[in-house]
């Protein structure tokens, strides 16, 4: 299992702190952090929840984003800003 | 939607503990009426509040805040880290808001630049959530909403020490924390007014704001035991404050 972090600047900064499985590119666990606004608040749990086991790639988690948010209010990022800061964890040296 | 009051319940808290602080917001939600509550405070000691998203581990120097004897606590609403200070702290908690995030903002945020203007400034609301004076942040705001309850709580600088901000805040690296102070105090204003003129004009602001009636109280004794629990339970907890 690989850990990585990701510090992307959107409108807001969002944090990713990531654990993978590297051999099929999985994602095992995931911690969103960041000073964005997202109504009800609740909904991030529920994405992190929603994104383990997901594949680490761009249209399997955008997907899943934009599925778990679709009824949040989202101030600070959208779902291709969160998505590129997930998949910079695993650009990561 | 009219959003004029008849009477605003006003509570003028003194200083408290972070974790108090935030307890009584919370419970202020819990038991708020058909009349909105405008409650006004400070912070003692000088604590360190961080968004609901946030970790206090990237955020905070928790070590240095041990040793400094500032508070820590986790808010229930988003945003960034701010450090309580030099400030006048509000919460506005009412049942009768507009369900746009950006308009219910605006609403809230329009008595507090009032505030600022009657003081001899020149302000303006900078959404999301900023109130600015030529282009310097002197408030900042974060609302949450619960069963049909909405908060609003923010601070308005009195003075600004951004030298003690960052002793206490996480920084990418140490090697820009000059160049970091430098940035935050072009951005960043104090009112240099006291306590007690902002609190004056801001009831003022939002009894006019609102048409309302401003009704002084105190918080009651079951508000207040329902605040000491709820610091034990939750606030004063690792489980809430080192949640992410």
């Amino acid at each position: 299992m690989k850990k990585a972090h990701n510090i992307y600047k959107s409108k807001k900064l969002i944090k990713i702190s990531l654990e993978y499985d590297e051999f099929n590119n999985i994602i095992h666990s995931i911690k969103i952090t960041g000073d964005f606004f997202l109504y009800p608040e609740e909904s991030l749990d529920r994405l992190e929840v929603s994104l383990i086991g997901t594949k680490l790639e761009k249209d399997s988690i955008k997907q899943n984003i934009e599925n778990c948010l679709s009824d949040s209010e989202i101030f600070g990022f959208d779902s291709d800003s969160i998505t590129e800061a997930i998949l910079g964890c695993s650009r990561e040296v | 939607m009219n959003f004029n009051f008849s009477e605003i319940r006003v509570l003028e808290t003194r200083y408290g503990t972070a974790a108090w602080n935030m307890a009584l917001d919370e419970v202020l939600m819990n038991c708020v009426t058909d009349i909105p509550v405008l409650r006004l405070y400070g912070w003692k000691p000088i604590a360190v509040s961080i968004g609901y998203f946030q970790s206090i581990e990237e955020e905070v120097d928790i070590q240095k805040c041990n040793h400094k004897g500032i508070d820590v606590v986790r808010r229930i609403t988003g945003g960034g880290a701010v450090l309580h200070d030099s400030e006048l702290t509000y919460s506005f908690i009412t049942r009768k808001y507009t369900e746009n995030i950006l308009e219910s903002y605006k609403l809230i945020c329009d008595p507090i630049v009032a505030c600022i203007n009657k003081l001899g400034f020149d302000a303006r609301f900078v959404p999301l959530n900023d109130i600015v004076v030529n282009g310097k942040k002197l408030s900042g705001n974060a609302q949450t909403r619960k069963k049909g309850i909405l908060l609003q709580h923010g601070t308005i600088l009195l003075d600004v020490n951004v030298e003690k901000m960052f002793s206490v805040l996480r920084i990418p690296s140490e090697k820009i924390r000059d160049k970091m102070i430098s940035d935050v105090k072009e951005r960043v204003m104090g009112l240099n007014k006291t306590f007690e003129e902002v609190a004056f004009a801001l009831k003022e602001s939002f009894s006019e704001k609102f048409d309302a009636r401003l009704i002084v109280d105190e918080i009651t004794i079951e508000e207040e035991e329902n605040t000491k629990n709820l610091v034990k339970e939750k606030y004063a907890t690792d489980e809430w404050n080192w949640k992410r």
